[in-house]
């Protein structure tokens, strides 16, 4: 229990640490978005007229006050406004949160089934080559941009086969390509990982003795390896979060899905800070969580770990 | 008709080869490509009512403030939500009415009476009365700090405004203001309940546009932020520009608004048939898009052309022998040829040749080399090493972003820039994002040079684009300029006012202020079957007259 609290505590500071380095960074930034909205030449205002807006909108406000406001305000789930759209930043989050949620997990279940399916077959092909063929996927898979694999799926299914609308697609068919599109790359590092945990649990010990007793590698990977590279593996998942939200970035422009990556691009071409400090944090959040989830799952999946997860981690 | 060497920018290189692979079929088939501003054949029988169109946008749009609706997006919105005091046809441009059944201007334009259509009334019910009238403009005139309203780029000098009764309303100006009545006629000044105009600008925004109120023949139905948005006929609208043919509700039952902001994916949603109509068709992708059967439409924006301010502040633009050796260096001819397709018309003056108050200066900013290197040589600049002129150790270099905001701008001046390597300058062409660039763009140290356009079918566009209290791309201390300027902007009588827009052309063609590159289209695509397609003065689509003939 004390480790748990513990866990949730250093989540807590984390978070915290996000939340004012992300408001240290973005008020760094040179430029200013109120000024970069009303400079816009489409609106053609005067410098006087300008300096007027940013009177009323107090942006005037020192800096010390402006961290306590934001801070204040996040901890009510108040994330302040758009420069941009004018929108509250925590309705656009909201807003976009369940398509990217959605497409996030889809493709990361997708990304796992393919990553196990190439790591048993390349353990399990009765060829030497084409176990080799297949070790040597993932590093394809690696390799392939995402923007790219978008691309062509879209044209070679959707255009040209006419298989799926990518214009007013239903919610099911909305996902199709998008989650093929971001479960390769993701696929990749998974797939490596755990045919490297497969490689070192086969030559520990316990495996030669049931090898000698004759026990076959299908009984061998899933009774005895694959438990034993599931921790590897889970490791790596916590850190692909990070991949997940740059691919997801490059997938919902390409597919014009409403979600947070879109909404990050923009607001990093127009420096909507409030959008961008917005983002940062959820993503620190998600982050935390899925983290500490994984620590907190350690425990239960490997006794062995009990005692030392606290440095470990 | 087809470019030998067309330009591509590196990062779409991918996603080019990929198309070209997928299409390869139809690029051979490409036979004389269907083009210009009237692309589309006669109307197929009578028009139908009913349907619903595709539409794919671009960009989200930002905001339904009327007077921020330049942002194309924006403006594609407020042109079919809202009506106008004054329809400008936008073939003729004359000004005809609409909400305003009649109006009287006094002699030195300082004062305007509008008489109002009955019988007009907002969706939200309300009636389109002379307060509404007088409260729109005077936020458009005045704007409100309070609430961010700011105020319309198209309205100058306003003063007030006075309710003489229902249905007349009088506004008055401090100075001349001539480019008034045009302004009545434009996006920004559509017309949006009172209600409406109490919301703050960030009630404008994205997510709330189903409760921005106007009068016009549709209704923001549905929207889903920065995705999708659905506008849908309103079925009792019966107060269209008197001059149309068409009356009575639109012909469409609703427009999807689905934002696409990936080329290749819109061109290809269009080509497969999954949508009607597109904006922003890519020079590079047009004779893909006609190869498949679609219509292209390009109408002109009428405005300050697609070109390059060059900035006097900066210390290496001083000197008008070098601002006009870079003028004469460009061949814009090429650049079109090269980038663009013919419906970039090549620019004859710093405006469109189908502007208010246009002036040929093509004798004046002719590309001519050899009168560039001579004048570089008068000036003191001596060919280096690498080819790149030095003075007193300085080399003559220079730097410009590409805009974001303008179609292909990286490799027209990539282009632009070996044009004037062989002259002996030096232009590196920088990219960055928008915000980047539109701090970097206010400082002549860093923007020397500044790539834009500005669309408005009124002689005071002129005065938008260089006047330094407006966009002012020049960042400009001219005031020779400004008082030419200020004379377009308050010249009552028509034909003194195209002589103050020659004169501003003319002083901005001898001190070389602005080299003009090309007349600036908006270029969509639309299936066979969309009928009726029609654009305001400055391309934004209309589609009270669309229909479909499935």
């Amino acid at each position: 229990m004390r480790y748990v609290v513990g866990r949730v505590g250093q989540a807590a500071l984390v978070l915290l640490a996000a939340f004012t380095l992300s408001f240290v960074l973005l008020q760094a930034l040179p430029g200013d978005a109120l000024l970069i909205k009303f400079e816009n030449p489409e609106l053609g205002l005067s410098a006087a007229q300008i300096a007027e807006i940013r009177q009323a909108y107090g942006a005037d406000v020192p800096l010390v006050q402006q961290y306590l406001d934001s801070l204040g305000g996040f901890l009510r789930g108040d994330l302040g406004y758009s420069v941009q759209y004018g929108t509250p930043v925590a309705t656009l989050l909201a807003d976009a949160l369940p398509s990217t949620a959605t497409l996030a997990v889809a493709s990361f279940a997708l990304a796992v089934v393919l990553a196990v399916g190439i790591a048993a077959l390349s353990y399990l092909a009765p060829f030497a080559w084409l176990r080799g063929l297949l070790r040597s996927v993932p590093s394809l898979f690696a390799a392939v941009p995402v923007f790219w694999l978008a691309i062509v799926l879209v044209q070679v299914f959707s255009f040209r086969l006419g298989l799926v609308p990518v214009i007013a697609p239903s919610p099911v068919q909305a996902l199709i390509l998008p989650v093929l599109a971001l479960a390769v790359p993701i696929a990749a590092p998974l797939a490596q990982v755990i045919v490297r945990s497969i490689d070192d649990v086969s030559l520990q010990p316990f495996v030669v003795v049931a090898t000698a007793k004759g026990a076959g590698p299908r009984w061998l990977l899933v009774r005895t390896i694959a438990r034993n590279a599931v921790l590897p593996s889970l490791t790596i998942a916590g850190v692909l979060l990070g991949e997940l939200i740059g691919g997801a970035v490059v997938t919902e422009t390409v597919f014009g899905r409403a979600g947070i990556g879109r909404i990050t691009e923009q607001a990093v071409s127009q420096q909507d800070i409030p959008v961008l400090q917005g983002v940062v944090l959820l993503a620190a959040t998600t982050f935390v969580v899925v983290n500490l989830v994984v620590d907190l799952l350690y425990p239960v999946l490997d006794p062995r770990t009990k005692q030392k997860v606290g440095l470990a981690a | 008709m087809s470019p030998a060497s067309r330009r591509v920018p590196s990062r779409r290189q991918a996603l080019t080869v990929v198309a070209l692979i997928s299409s390869a079929g139809m690029l051979a088939a490409c036979g004389g490509a269907q083009q210009g501003a009237a692309a589309a054949d006669a109307p197929a029988g009578e028009p139908v009512t009913g349907g619903e169109l595709v539409y794919l946008e671009y960009q989200p749009h930002t905001n339904l403030y009327p007077p921020q609706a330049g942002f194309y997006p924006n403006g594609g919105l407020v042109n079919n939500i809202t009506d106008r005091l004054t329809y400008q046809n936008p073939e003729t441009l004359e000004i005809e009415p609409w909400v305003a059944t009649d109006w009287e201007v006094n002699d030195d334009a300082t004062e305007y009476t509008f008489n109002l259509r009955d019988g007009v009334t907002f969706s939200d019910g309300t009636p389109l009365d002379a307060e509404a009238v007088a409260k729109n403009f005077d936020t458009y005139g005045l704007g409100d700090a309070e609430l961010g309203l700011t105020v319309s780029e198209a309205i100058n000098n306003y003063a007030g405004s006075e309710v003489v009764d229902e249905d007349t309303v009088t506004f008055r100006f401090d100075a001349p203001a001539p480019g008034f009545l045009q302004a009545t006629s434009t996006i920004n000044s559509g017309l949006v309940s009172p209600d409406t105009l109490d919301r703050s600008l960030e009630e404008f925004g994205a997510g709330s546009s189903t409760e921005i109120v106007g009068s016009g023949p549709f209704v923001v139905a549905d929207e889903e932020i920065g995705t999708r948005i659905r506008l849908e006929a309103r079925e009792d609208y019966d107060w269209a520009p008197p001059s149309l043919e068409h009356q009575g509700r639109a012909y469409l039952d609703a427009i999807e608004i689905v934002v696409t902001p990936e080329d290749s994916v819109r061109i290809g949603s269009l080509t497969s048939g999954q949508a009607d109509y597109v904006r922003y068709v890519q020079a590079y992708d047009e004779e893909q898009v006609t190869a498949a059967g679609i219509d292209l439409y390009a109408p002109q924006t009428r405005g300050v052309n697609n070109g390059l301010a060059l900035r006097p502040t900066n210390p290496l633009l001083s000197d008008v022998r070098v601002r006009q050796a870079l003028l004469h260096g460009v061949d814009a001819q090429e650049v079109v040829d090269t980038v663009y397709t013919e419906n970039y018309p090549v620019a004859t003056s710093q405006l469109s040749s189908s502007a208010l108050g246009y002036k040929d200066e093509s004798e004046g900013i002719a590309h001519d080399p050899e009168l560039s290197e001579q004048l570089l040589d008068e000036a003191g600049w001596v060919p280096g090493a690498d080819g790149i002129r030095e003075k007193d150790g300085e080399r003559l270099s220079l730097d410009v972003y590409a805009s974001n905001a303008q179609p292909l701008s990286k490799p027209n001046l990539e282009l632009v820039s070996q044009q004037l390597a062989r002259i002996g300058f030096e232009l590196n062409v920088k990219t960055a994002d928008t915000a980047t660039i539109t701090e970097a763009s206010r400082d002549p140290l860093g923007s020397p040079l500044y790539h834009s356009m500005v669309g408005r079918a009124d002689h005071d566009v002129i005065k938008s684009q260089f006047h330094s209290e407006n966009r002012d791309v020049l960042v400009s201390e001219d005031k020779e300029l400004d008082a030419l300027l200020e004379a377009v902007a308050s010249e009552p009588d028509p034909e003194k006012r195209d002589a103050a827009s020659g004169a501003v052309q003319d002083y901005l063609t001898e001190q070389a202020l602005y080299i003009p590159l090309f007349e600036e289209p908006q270029v969509y695509g639309a299936a066979p079957h969309v009928q009726g397609v029609g654009f305001e003065s400055v391309g934004r689509p209309a589609f009270y007259d669309t229909w479909l003939n499935r």
